[in-house]
């Protein structure tokens, strides 16, 4: 009791006895005796940590107990343990102590955002994320909220902004749809064109790499799109050959480029998968620039570096169509001069679109479309700027389309438009236009907008918008961002697999390891299945190349699908997907560490604290005597290192049982001497090494491989639930959850797993991060 | 601005407008700084570049007839580090220093180029004019989100946009557009804050307009602003193509130096398969650049780069003979002329053929580095010596103070 008692003597010296929660103090502080104080304090500061003496002083972290409570970890399992009324009292007052730290009250639109957004708007189609800036800096989700808005960004959404009105009102009108068809290719290096032979009335493709391993792609002749849009382009192709796999027709779009035999990266557009049939068109609709060309490159292992015979992919010749509309007028007339008279003249000729109308016109387009992009309606006097700006226009140059396009870039250049919350004639309008940017990184739509006119959002209602939200195609924007943020797949084409060590790495590969884990997260949610699969799973969504990876069998065909795992492979869940072992990595060799607490922080949950500054790197080094597991259990020989480690290590070490693509290995790979210009070769410039030791120990339980790990962290789903609450909180309000706020968020988490639902987890967050107080 | 920011944003054409008042005023006291680089990318026989006698220039093939000679230094020993796996990508870091060009996901950073064209370049209509023999869509100029700045090729092209005469109706329509825009979301605030709506907010993106505002009239200014009158004198020669392009862009280099059209030129001067004709030499560059020590080819290869350096010798003397304050044009121009290949033949990244000329220092005419030095050294040494606080540039290691003066 004297301890207690002279902490207490020690708090009443300071601001805290002077709260109103010293009640709530002094039983906390009674509980952290009973369950804390014993291991630490003074003398045994186990893990190096004096909690008595931290209190005393007022110097600790209080996130760091918080977190070490809510999810568990602290006491340990084998110690005393707290009721939950008295745990909830110690994260009650820990959540009074934490450092007030107020969040800026408003955020800029991301440029995701702000591109989906105005394409909705417009009804549009067109991408131009990569020209606008990346503004991000070194945080981790887009919508944080200490990231400012600059002029750079304003000028380039300016320059967007101009760009896709363009793209849907034309000042110089539309370029007839045309019709060309082209089945030669274009000249190509020597070393490559023989693997593009004449066969019938087309060509016929081998597959092969150019000798620095990128793919060699044939660009077709004739081939220019007049104008930037959309264009189908129908393949008239099959595979050829007695094997059971399908040929994939890889198309790619880039400039012509054949000064070098190193080809220029080309973007890829589409993939065709061509199986067993016969000649048959397969149209893709993608979208062109003038000066860039279609190229192709088949792939399949069964047809390298044919240059006679009768395999490989037969393309007979390419149909081109466009620039395509889905209708005529375009959509973007429809939507933005909806009621009004569009005169559109026949497709046949260059034509021009024109909108004859006059003032109170201009009025009821600007006020529709400002009242949705600022998500309110709006008073006359409101809109009386954008108003004028358009009509200005209009009476000086007498073009209702062009006029109008002035007053709408003012209108996606407004802060009503780029800082939000904006200003909402009631907090329905609020939650709606945020429930909007959270699941479609767009604005509402007509349904939440008579939802937010009745101020009809609240709790009832809001689960079941966010149900029909997350049903509509629009929500695989969420999920491909939280994707990118989360697990950080944006960095996905950052890492370049090492081709010397790794030589069956490819594009087609490197394009469905991300869809494979959007398409399964996508899965989870649309099926509700438990957020134990967020950790293991008897399934996945694969394709033929994703199932060749990862050596599962019958697997025909690209389309991506539901595909069953046997019951003793290693994959299922996130941490065993190829998209996360790969950009957890270098691309030459994995580090069980940087792996490890990747995993561990963004899959598992833990709390981490940031690496201590000073300590001598242990960087894995296959060429060294010891094993890598010798290397990395230095960190058993300090307390202070072990005390994080031991959440790190072991996640890295089950996972050692998989390469940097994520393909699974029971040896190292050593990179051979190689000198001179590096030159792909199948075989890659490697020998094999040591075996892989996937063994370990978390938490005093052994684990032999990441099968065992799986069924170890299966026991308590809650952690990694309440991570991934965490983590959409703070996607969708651009702040982390304060510790009150993770007190809620845990407890709308089910004790049971198979309670413990995706879809129910994302609308149960999604609400409370939406309505919160 | 801190330097993070300033290297994180980059700024696209940092104006402070009163320079535009000072502008007229501050030229006709001193003459502004300018830098050029020039990257040869199938660089230079080594054997004909460097001296033969360590210090002498005269002693090498290629330099001894250069007449601005005791106005440059030839660098010896800087190298590209990262590049191990890298071919003719080399190029794509020759000014930015990022490693390993050849992986596929390969990015970009900022060149240095770029970086200096946005503290040197805001006063003029071009903030920086990248120049290439062929249309390939890239060089070394890249923005700072790591992607290429088309370089211009075509020699008429470039002279109209330079100083001809363009019709601005359009580009006039947008500025005025884009200035009503400004008016109104002015007004809109005013509204706004008259109904009592959230005052940082507004305060943070009236500070935004406002740049966007004094951005507006910078482009402005250039629209109105009369184009220099220059007499065409460019090169029609179609026996000797090759030859005749590189003439013409430094031709143009000049022109845009002297009439400050811009303070900032790239010129890469790539190359394509296929044969070129120079004088004494028909074939392909990039074929003879792979001599193998093979004689015959070497000559070849001598013929074109003698051929080249010919016309960056002329350039050099030309830029020497325009007065300027109390020097020459060239004096105020740092002329840094180099390569992403030490050795073409094998493809390797040291020993890169390095000159720095004019630009006003106290030239060593051959300064050989006792260790291998990285190319970045000398990069960051020249954003120091234009005024700007990097602490760091690609692989840089440090600013070794390499030129004097």
């Amino acid at each position: 009791m004297s301890r207690l008692l002279l902490i207490l003597l020690t708090f009443a010296t300071n601001v805290y006895a002077a709260s109103p929660s010293s009640g709530l103090e002094q039983i906390a502080h009674q509980h952290f005796e009973t369950y804390c104080f014993d291991c630490h304090d003074s003398d045994t500061k186990k893990g190096d940590f004096d909690l008595i003496g931290s209190l005393d002083k007022g110097d600790f972290d209080s996130s760091l107990l918080f977190e070490n409570l809510i999810t568990g970890k602290m006491p340990p399992a084998k110690k005393k343990q707290p009721s939950p009324e008295e745990r909830r009292s110690l994260l009650a007052w820990l959540a009074q102590q934490q450092v007030e730290s107020t969040p800026n009250s408003f955020r800029r639109i991301s440029r995701h955002e702000f591109v989906h957004s105005v394409n909705d708007l417009l009804d549009t189609n067109i991408d131009l994320t990569n020209q606008i800036p990346e503004d991000r800096g070194t945080y981790t989700f887009d919508s944080d909220r200490r990231i400012q808005l600059t002029k750079e960004q304003l000028m380039a959404y300016f320059t967007a902004a101009d760009e896709m009105l363009e793209f849907a009102f034309p000042a110089n009108g539309f370029h007839p749809e045309t019709t060309w068809v082209t089945s030669s290719i274009k000249e190509s290096h020597e070393t490559y064109r023989i693997y593009a032979r004449e066969h019938k009335d087309g060509l016929l493709f081998s597959w092969m790499r150019s000798n620095n391993g990128r793919p060699y792609p044939f660009f077709y002749d004739h081939f220019n799109p007049p104008v930037k849009g959309w264009y189908d382009l129908t393949f008239d192709a099959a595979k050829m050959g007695e094997f059971p796999d399908d040929i994939s027709l890889m198309v790619f779009a880039g400039k012509y480029f054949y000064a070098d035999d190193r080809p220029q990266p080309q973007h890829l557009l589409k993939v065709i998968s061509l199986g067993n049939e016969e000649l048959k068109s397969h149209t893709v609709r993608v979208f062109l620039k003038p000066g860039e060309n279609v190229s192709v490159h088949c792939y399949s292992k069964h047809t390298w570096k044919q240059d006679k015979g009768e395999q490989g992919a037969y393309i007979e010749k390419l149909t081109a169509r466009g620039p395509v509309f889905e209708s005529w007028p375009p959509k973007s007339y429809q939507t933005v001069f909806a009621g009004l008279p569009i005169e559109a003249p026949d497709r046949g000729a260059h034509a021009h679109i024109t909108v004859t109308a006059q003032t109170e016109a201009m009025r009821s387009v600007i006020k529709r479309f400002a009242e949705r992009a600022f998500s309110s309606p709006l008073s006359e006097a409101e809109l009386k700027p954008y108003d004028q700006v358009a009509l200005d226009h209009l009476q000086a140059h007498g073009d209702f389309v062009a006029a109008a396009k002035v007053g709408i870039k003012a209108i996606v250049s407004s802060h009503r438009f780029l800082l939000v919350p904006g200003e909402h004639r009631n907090d329905s309008f609020r939650v709606a236009a945020d429930l909007a940017r959270s699941l479609w990184l767009s604005v509402p739509d007509q349904r939440l907008h008579e939802l937010a006119a009745r101020n009809a959002l609240n709790s009832a209602t809001l689960k079941i918008e966010l149900a029909r939200l997350l049903a509509a195609p629009k929500s695989k924007r969420m999920i491909g961002s939280l994707c990118a943020q989360w697990l950080n797949l944006r960095s996905h084409d950052n890492v370049s697999p090492s081709l010397k060590l790794y030589p069956t790495y490819n594009d087609l590969l490197n394009h469905y390891l991300p869809i494979e884990t959007k398409s399964y997260i996508a899965h989870l949610i649309e099926h509700n299945l438990s957020v134990s699969h967020l950790i293991d799973s008897d399934f996945s969504i694969l394709n033929q190349q994703l199932a060749q990876h990862y050596g599962v069998d019958g697997v025909i065909g690209q389309k991506m699908r539901k595909v069953s795992f046997e019951p003793d492979s290693p994959r299922g869940g996130l941490m065993t997907m190829g998209s996360v072992l790969k950009v957890t990595t270098d691309g030459f060799d994995t580090s069980p560490i940087l792996r490890g607490a990747w995993v561990s922080r963004n899959i598992v949950g833990n709390t981490l604290s940031p690496p201590p500054e000073n300590i001598e790197v242990i960087e894995p080094d296959l060429s060294k005597a010891t094993t890598l597991k010798e290397q990395v259990a230095e960190h058993k020989k300090s307390k202070s290192c072990l005390s994080c480690h031991k959440s790190i290590d072991p996640y890295g070490f089950a996972l050692e049982s998989f390469d940097a693509t994520g393909q699974w290995r029971t040896q190292y790979r050593v990179k051979t001497e190689h000198h001179a210009t590096f030159q792909y070769r199948p075989e890659g410039f490697f020998k094999r090494g040591s075996q892989v030791d996937a063994s370990g120990d978390l938490g005093g339980s052994k684990f032999d491989n990441i099968a065992d790990l799986k069924d170890l962290l299966l026991v308590d789903h809650t952690k990694v639930a309440y991570n991934f609450a965490k983590i959409l909180f703070e996607y969708a309000t651009g702040s982390a959850p304060s510790l009150e706020h993770r007190m809620d968020l845990h407890e709308m988490i089910p004790t049971k797993a198979e309670d413990c639902r995706m879809r129910d987890l994302v609308i149960n967050v999604l609400t409370y991060s939406h309505t919160r107080k | 601005m801190t330097r993070k920011e300033f290297l994180k944003f980059g700024t696209a054409l940092p104006l402070a407008l009163h320079s535009l008042n000072l502008r007229a005023a501050e030229k006709s006291k001193t003459p502004p700084k300018r830098v050029m680089f020039i990257c040869n990318s199938l660089g230079f026989y080594e054997t004909n570049f460097f001296p033969k006698t360590r210090g002498d220039l005269s002693t090498s093939t290629y330099l001894d007839g250069i007449k601005t000679r005791d106005k440059m230094t030839v660098f010896q020993n800087l190298f590209h580090p990262g590049m191990s796996t890298s071919n003719h990508d080399s190029e794509k870091s020759f000014l930015t220093g990022a490693p390993n060009p050849e992986a596929a996901s390969f990015t970009n950073t900022i060149s240095l180029d770029q970086l200096l064209a946005q503290h040197l370049g805001g006063d003029t209509r071009y903030p920086s004019l990248p120049l290439s023999i062929y249309d390939r869509g890239w060089g070394c100029s890249w923005n700072s989100r790591g992607a290429a700045i088309p370089p211009m090729h075509d020699e008429t092209l470039i002279f109209n946009t330079l100083f001809g005469e363009e019709d601005l109706a359009a580009k006039k329509q947008q500025i005025t557009n884009d200035q009503n825009v400004v008016r109104c979301l002015y007004r809109d605030m005013q509204q706004l804050k008259a109904r009592g709506a959230g005052a940082s907010k507004l305060d943070s993106y009236r500070t935004i307009i406002h740049e966007l505002e004094a951005q507006l009239k910078h482009e402005e200014f250039w629209l109105n602003a009369k184009k220099p009158v220059v007499n065409n004198t460019l090169s029609a020669d179609s026996e000797f193509a090759f030859s005749t392009k590189i003439k013409n862009l430094l031709e143009l280099s000049k022109q845009a130096f002297q009439t400050d059209s811009t303070r900032m030129i790239t010129f890469t001067m790539d190359w394509i398969n296929g044969a070129i004709n120079v004088p004494g030499a028909t074939g392909g560059w990039h074929s003879f650049s792979h001599h193998g020590n093979q004689p015959g080819t070497i000559e070849k290869l001598t013929r074109i780069e003698v051929d080249i350096m010919k016309h960056l010798n002329k350039f050099l003397f030309d830029l020497d003979q325009i007065k300027e304050g109390d020097g020459t044009l060239l004096d105020n121009t740092t002329v840094v002329i180099g390569s992403n290949f030490g050795d073409a033949s094998n493809h390797t990244h040291n020993n890169l053929p390095t000159i720095i000329a004019g630009g006003g220092y106290r030239h060593q005419g051959h300064t050989v580095l006792k260790k291998p030095t990285p190319l970045c050294n000398l990069h960051l040494e020249l954003l120091h010596r234009h005024n700007i606080d990097a602490g760091s540039f690609g692989s840089s290691e440090q600013d070794m103070r390499l030129l004097k003066g």
